[in-house]
């Protein structure tokens, strides 16, 4: 962060910095004060309480006693987890294979980014339709047997659909770090191993693997993040169940907004938000460790 | 490096034409979906064989969605983001690289911590700012002074309310600040030995010598930016200023109605369309723009 | 100079006249809605209507696409004092709207605008759902509904039904002989509790929650987990697993209304302001019909619970737009626009000069009309009781929603019915007593 040659000047960075300053002051900061207030008290609905209720911990206790609170932390986890391993595994053939540089493994390379850009609510209708019971690709499953396959009516449907769309949406992502991280191998270690006499998996295996291992952790730990508590969760599940049957997609960020607009519960919401916000804390904390490690590593 | 595997390249072309299928499958689905008539959308089991009603799926959708004006105002969202990260970024950047201030450390720190706000999280008290941005200000002022103003700012339902609150840029700032510090020092003593002011040497040189990280950086937050979804939806209470990815959910099939997914996917095929042509044709600035910036 | 001064005064009146736009301009106020597709363009229709007929004011209206929406779009619009003037909010946001403090009530407004209206013309049971304990309307009544019971006449006449379903035991029986006669689906239901509970309970006599549901404090408690509710649910469950019933939902693919529309059931229960949807979409010449829901054998049947939803008048607004509010509800209160929002929608007139003038009309004589009026005898079936007379519980939009998932549970998962029901109970009083800790100190009046 520090350069030899800099500038003097009084009022050029303050007058550069002001409109970040600014923006960041009225739209993050300010509100965030209000969750943590929120969070401490009860918030009416239509607010305007004046003398607000300090309630202390209660929110938070509140939360904490609720069985649903905990089922939704739980398939929050469940949805991240298997929704990161499931894309980034796709990713990771997909991104060992093109780097073969096949013939034409261009051209696939072209399409396999596309899902990314794919807005989260435009994949969530169009998977709805393709996963649907009654109609769409899948539907057939369902005359061979009635209810082989109904999102509407068994939660781990509704969570198998859920995830394949955050999934499929994230292995354009996960693909383009991945083809960046194996171009960067030298290609004077593949070819001397491959000299050892070591084929193409072998290789795969013991050398790219390994040598991938910070892209595959800056990933893991992003694509968790984002599934955790990102908005692309927030628009597929908003798209596809709206968090059921019985809350069985009502992951944390969903249940969030809906506790705070649906439910009316400002304060509920707040508190269930600073828990989140404290999450992506450890979140963001670990990833800052590794990007800082890695520096060192270079 | 030449190696006779032929065996193995013909798994690896299966593999990738099975990731093809992976890939392509649901975007041929919304296509074929879009192309067909009510009947054969509902059809079980599903031809994945296009039909004829096309334009009158694609019609249907823009009409009932309203998407005419979704999609400018999509188009003027995104555009207006997309610049205004790009000189926020530029200009924070420089304010923390070029200049000496203790400060800057501060100012540094305040804009990485907005990571950890995502919007899902301060939702309610966004808006409630967004309908009032004076209010800190007023109370600010009254608290300190005892005046009470009446100013006021209210930006629901209107461009600057959907741009302004989804504009701070982190991940756009590191960028920039990262690609400064790769910049050699000597550029800098060089422009000052040569008597450049600092406003001078940002206009003349860094600016133009961002030019491929603008790129970078402009298709990656124009795709961000049209994708946008929870803000937009809150925000707007007047069609006039709903963008197109919340016109899309008005077709939705809903409670009391035909399940008319022909329509539904063909007004996502819509939607989806300029954020995938700026992948598509600018593939190589958006992976550079994604890879730079998560870096 | 004679001539000089009337060229002044001719100026002076025309300068006049052109710094007094508000002769010329019209106020202009927003009215919010929660009503969609053919329901909202007749509330569009209405709005034009109103605009047509004066020249004072302007009344846009908007819809928000649905109650819950409305009401959550109109709280985050008075937060930020960005709110409409009036807003449509559904039966069960009554009690969130009364402790708010955020609107005028619906006397006041029209007492402090010089209308007359008379307050006893409204219906008794839907004009205690949304009055104070005085009696006197918070909120305009405006779409109102209750539950009806649809039936397929056709089919019950395949499979050789002679008459409607009175009772529940006749709904059993008819069920086994249209399901001999054929038909997949005799009755679809779905998840809604407004019918199967609300209602139910209502009709049943059974009280939803403790001090009379509500009215008589915020200290009220759910009890539907120990009431005939179990009983309906476990004879629905039972029926289900016999295949008699049909879970019927928008996420399964179809909801009742378009399952009874389509001739996939036979009998549901819905609104009566799906009787002109219904009239529209079903097959022409198909026969179909709509009593009042059944009840148990044995059972005094009581009045149904008034449903759909009331306009309030928000606060935050300058004075003007409130004169403008109020020529818009007397608007609507005149019986010819009563008669004529009855007649487009199937929402039952709210007043008795209302229904007395399409009667009149010989509006129910009509084939396309017949059986709307049985909503109307059922709500007035017996004097609005202290169980009947509506539901008063707090954040009861988030009960409803509690209830869904428990019958999810119930119909879907592994749960029984006395579980089910237990669960939204406790997590429904759960949602109650947070409500009356928001609202401490104040009271129901």
């Amino acid at each position: 962060m520090n350069k030899r040659a800099v500038f003097k000047s009084r009022w050029l960075p303050i007058l550069f910095a002001l409109p970040q300053l600014l923006l960041i002051f009225f739209f993050f900061y300010w509100p965030a004060t209000s969750v943590l207030t929120w969070a401490f008290s009860l918030e009416p609905a239509f607010g305007g309480a004046g003398d607000r209720l300090f309630v202390g911990w209660d929110n938070f206790r509140e939360v904490f006693a609720d069985r649903e609170y905990w089922q939704s932390v739980t398939l929050s986890l469940v949805f991240a987890f298997t929704a990161t391993a499931l894309s980034m595994f796709i990713a990771f053939v997909l991104a060992i294979c093109v780097d073969r540089q096949l013939k034409g493994s261009g051209l696939f390379r072209f399409f396999y980014i596309w899902p990314y850009a794919i807005a989260a609510p435009a994949v969530g209708l169009a998977f709805r339709f393709i996963f649907a019971p009654e109609s769409g690709l899948i539907a057939i499953v369902n005359t061979w047997s009635p209810d082989l396959w109904n999102p509407a009516k068994f939660g781990s449907h509704a969570m198998i659909l859920v995830i394949i769309c955050f999934a499929w949406k994230w292995i354009g992502y996960n693909f383009i770090f991945m083809t960046a991280g194996l171009q960067s191998i030298p290609r004077s270690l593949i070819e001397a191993s491959s000299m050892d006499g070591s084929g193409p998996v072998r290789r795969a295996i013991d050398l790219q693997i390994p040598l991938l291992a910070p892209t595959l952790f800056f990933l893991l730990v992003l694509n968790l993040t984002e599934s955790f508590v990102g908005p692309d969760t927030y628009g597929i599940v908003d798209l596809t169940t709206e968090g059921g049957p019985n809350g069985a997609t009502n992951v944390m960020v969903y249940r969030i907004v809906s506790e705070a607009f649906q439910g009316l519960n400002y304060s509920g919401a707040a508190s269930q938000s600073l828990i989140l916000i404290g999450l992506i804390m450890v979140f963001t904390f670990i990833q800052f460790r590794f990007v800082e490690r890695r520096v060192h590593y270079k | 490096m030449i190696e006779r595997t032929p065996i193995l390249n013909m798994v690896t072309y299966f593999i990738m034409i099975v990731g093809l299928l992976l890939i392509l499958g649901p975007f041929w689905m919304i296509f074929t979906a879009s192309t067909q008539s009510l009947a054969q959308v509902n059809a079980v089991p599903f031809t994945l064989l296009p039909g004829a009603d096309f334009l009158h799926n694609l019609q249907a959708a823009w009409h009932r969605a309203n998407l005419g004006p979704a999609m400018l105002n999509s188009l003027i969202m995104a555009l207006l983001v997309m610049v205004g990260k790009i000189v926020l970024a530029s200009i924070s950047a420089f304010a923390i690289v070029y200049f000496k201030s203790p400060l800057r450390h501060v100012f540094f720190w305040l804009v990485f911590m907005t990571l950890m706000l995502p919007l899902e999280v301060r939702v309610v008290p966004t808006y409630n700012i967004a309908a009032d941005v004076f209010e800190p200000v007023r109370w600010l002022i009254q608290t300190l002074t005892g005046i009470e103003l009446s100013l006021q700012w209210n930006l629901l339902n209107s461009y600057s309310g959907l741009v302004l609150p989804v504009i701070a840029t982190a991940t756009g700032t590191f960028l920039y600040r990262q690609f400064y510090m790769t910049l050699p020092d000597e550029l800098t003593e060089a422009a000052k030995m040569d008597g450049a002011r600092p406003l001078r040497f940002f206009i003349d040189i860094l600016l133009p010598l961002s030019r491929t990280n603008m790129l970078a950086l402009a298709t990656i937050m124009f795709v961000y930016a049209w994708n946008q979804y929870l803000w937009p939806k809150l925000m707007t209470t007047e069609a006039d200023y709903q963008t197109a990815m919340v016109a899309m959910t008005t077709l939705v099939p809903n409670i009391n109605s035909l399940p008319e997914w022909n329509v539904s996917m063909a007004g996502a095929l819509i939607i989806m369309l300029p954020p995938l042509i700026i992948v598509a044709v600018l593939q190589r600035w958006f992976v550079r723009g994604l890879v730079s910036t998560e870096k | 100079m004679k001539h000089f001064g009337v060229k002044f005064a001719a100026m002076a009146l025309a300068l006049g006249l052109g710094a007094t736009p508000a002769l010329a301009e019209k106020v202009k106020f927003e009215f919010w809605h929660g009503l969609s597709g053919d329901l909202g363009e007749r509330v569009k229709e209405t709005c034009d209507k109103f605009n047509a007929s004066q020249s004072d004011y302007e009344i846009v209206c908007t819809s928000q696409n649905g109650y819950p929406e409305t009401i959550q779009n109109a709280i985050a619009a008075y937060r930020a004092k960005k709110n409409p003037a009036i807003v449509q909010v559904f039966d069960v946001g009554t009690l969130d709207l009364m402790l708010s403090g955020a609107y005028i009530p619906a006397k006041k407004l029209m007492d402090d605008n010089g209308y007359k209206i008379d307050w006893d013309n409204y219906f008794g049971g839907i004009a205690r759902y949304y009055a104070d304990s005085k009696g006197v309307l918070n909120s305009f009544p405006f779409n109102s509904s209750t539950a009806m019971f649809y039936y397929n006449i056709d089919a019950f006449t395949k499979a050789g039904i002679d008459g409607a379903p009175q009772t529940w035991e006749d709904v059993e029986a008819d069920a086994r002989k249209l399901k001999s006669a054929g038909f997949d689906c005799p009755f679809g239901f779905s998840f809604d509790s407004w019918a199967t509970v609300e209602q139910f309970s209502a009709i049943h006599n059974q009280p939803i929650a403790t001090k009379n549901n509500g009215y008589d404090g915020l200290d009220t408690e759910l009890v539907f987990n120990k009431t005939k509710v179990v009983d309906q649910l476990t004879f629905f469950k039972k029926m289900t697993d016999e295949g008699l019933f049909q879970v019927k939902t928008a996420q399964l693919g179809m909801d009742v209304v378009p399952a009874f529309a389509s001739q996939t059931c036979q009998m549901i229960q819905s609104s009566i302001a799906d009787h002109g949807t219904i009239g529209k979409t079903i097959k022409p010449g198909t026969k179909w019909t709509v009593t009042m829901l059944p009840v148990w054998k044995g059972t005094e049947r009581k009045n149904s619970l008034v449903g759909g939803a009331s306009l309030w008048v928000l606060k935050n607004r300058p004075e003007a737009e409130y004169k403008g509010a109020a020529a818009f509800l007397n608007f609507i209160a005149q019986p010819d626009m009563v008669e004529w929002w009855s007649t487009v929608t199937g929402y039952i007139p709210v007043t008795k000069t209302g229904f007395d003038a399409m009667k009149a009309n010989g509006f129910y004589e009509k084939p396309q009309f017949a059986g709307r009026e049985k909503a109307i005898e059922s709500l007035t079936y017996t004097p609005a009781g202290d169980l009947t007379r509506g539901i008063r519980v707090g954040g009861f939009p988030q009960i409803r929603k509690e209830i869904s998932n428990a019958m999810e549970g119930i119909f879907f998962g592994k749960m029984t019915v006395q579980a089910g029901l237990d669960q939204a109970v406790e997590r429904g009083n759960a949602i109650i007593r947070r409500f009356e800790k928001t609202y401490a100190g104040q009271t129901l009046n």
